[in-house]
């Protein structure tokens, strides 16, 4: 009777081990499988962009402003990882990539604001831009077009506005269904 | 008959001397002609190095944004040395453009905007009017070893943007038709805060 009792707890810790090695072996698996699916998800092919100079067009935009947006939204697109590379305007090596899109970045509205005016009046003094943002493929066609805003409202140097378009841009791109497809075929056209 | 006899050997004792004073005066002409050629070539090799302090506010080879430092103009360079960090340099020859603007900041950062905040009956708005100070941009457009272009801003004390310029300038920087916004912007700067 007593050894019988052994066996069974000796029995129970054998299985209490053996579930306990099973369990995560199996839950690991199930990630690996999430991880693939998830994996499948993303584009076939991973395109590159060169990020163009910001035009002014009809804005009288302030040339420190144009270079704020440009350096920003390098930043920024490098940030979201949805490109393989992200080159410069004028860069000679982009002629070797595959894959790549032009971001096209035009100015269409400009209010200078105040930082004087925002900390005395909270309310007033606010900078904000407005642009098109144009991704194209090397032939020209255009995959995506968005209008898309940043402003400095409260806190912060006016160049801030800069940085706050820039984040927003490379946030547009990323949620854009052009984004998921990986493909530019569709042409996505709104406003942010 | 004695005087003819002593002006002869006065002649022949004074022909060496005036022969060598002939060929000094020569000398010296010929130095004194080569004398402002060698200054200007000089001066176009070894300039005086030009510094100011200034805060770099994004772009700038591999220096941190809004890291306050001194920038530089040496040699055929321009550097950015923050404090007690190892110095960022971009060739002066690489630098395809620069653009002054202006600016109005507050001043004392984040202890003064909290202070301002937490002061009461309005205190801090009052404070605020007069807690700013104006100062030059300036914008540099250069290009890397790949021609891929690139933009810096710095921020310095207001007039140190128009030497850093013509430092730049005359050292063969070329600047674009681009209108400098420095005067434009404080003017707008100037109209916003009298409204």
């Amino acid at each position: 009777m007593k050894t019988s009792k052994c066996n069974l707890s000796i029995a129970c810790l054998i299985a209490l081990v053996a579930i306990v090695f099973a369990v995560p072996g199996q839950l690991f698996g199930q990630t690996a499988a999430a991880e693939s699916s998830a994996g499948d998800r993303t584009p076939a092919t991973r395109w590159s962009v060169q990020v163009d100079q910001v035009e002014s067009g009809n804005v009288d935009l302030a040339y420190s402003f144009q270079i704020a947006i440009y350096e920003n939204l390098i930043v920024e697109l490098n940030k979201t990882k949805q490109f393989q590379q992200v080159f410069r305007d004028g860069d000679v090596t982009v002629s070797e990539a595959p894959n790549v899109l032009v971001l096209k970045t035009t100015a269409e509205k400009y209010t200078p604001g105040s930082e004087t005016r925002r900390a005395v009046t909270t309310v007033s003094g606010a900078t904000k831009l407005t642009v098109r943002s144009q991704l194209l493929t090397r032939e020209g066609k255009v995959v995506l077009e968005r209008t898309v805003n940043g402003d400095v409202r409260f806190f912060g140097s006016n160049l801030r506005a800069t940085h706050n378009l820039a984040r927003n841009i490379a946030k547009t791109i990323t949620q854009s269904s052009w984004s998921s497809s990986g493909q530019p075929t569709t042409t996505v056209t709104g406003q942010l | 008959m004695d005087l003819f006899i002593v002006s002869r050997s006065h002649s022949a004792a004074y022909q060496p001397d005036r022969r060598h004073a002939l060929w000094l005066s020569t000398v010296l002409i010929c130095f004194s002609l080569t004398a402002p050629a060698q200054q200007i070539s000089q001066r176009g090799d070894t300039r005086a190095p030009f510094s100011t302090r200034a805060t770099h506010l994004l772009g700038f080879a591999n220096a941190r944004d809004n890291g306050t430092g001194t920038l530089s103009v040496q040699g055929d360079s321009l550097q950015f040395q923050q404090n007690g960090r190892p110095g960022t340099e971009v060739k002066i020859a690489s630098v395809r453009d620069v653009f002054l603007g202006g600016e109005s900041k507050q001043v004392g950062g984040l202890p003064m905007t909290l202070g301002k905040t937490v002061a009461p009956f309005g205190g801090g708005r009052v404070v605020s009017v007069f807690a700013h100070k104006k100062y030059d941009t300036l914008t540099l457009q250069y290009v890397d070893a790949d021609q891929g272009i690139h933009g810096a801003i710095f921020q310095l004390a207001k007039g140190q943007g128009e030497l850093v310029k013509s430092e730049l300038i005359a050292r063969g920087v070329t600047v674009s038709s681009h209108q400098d916004q420095s005067t434009k912007e404080s003017a707008t700067e100037a109209t916003h805060e009298n409204k």
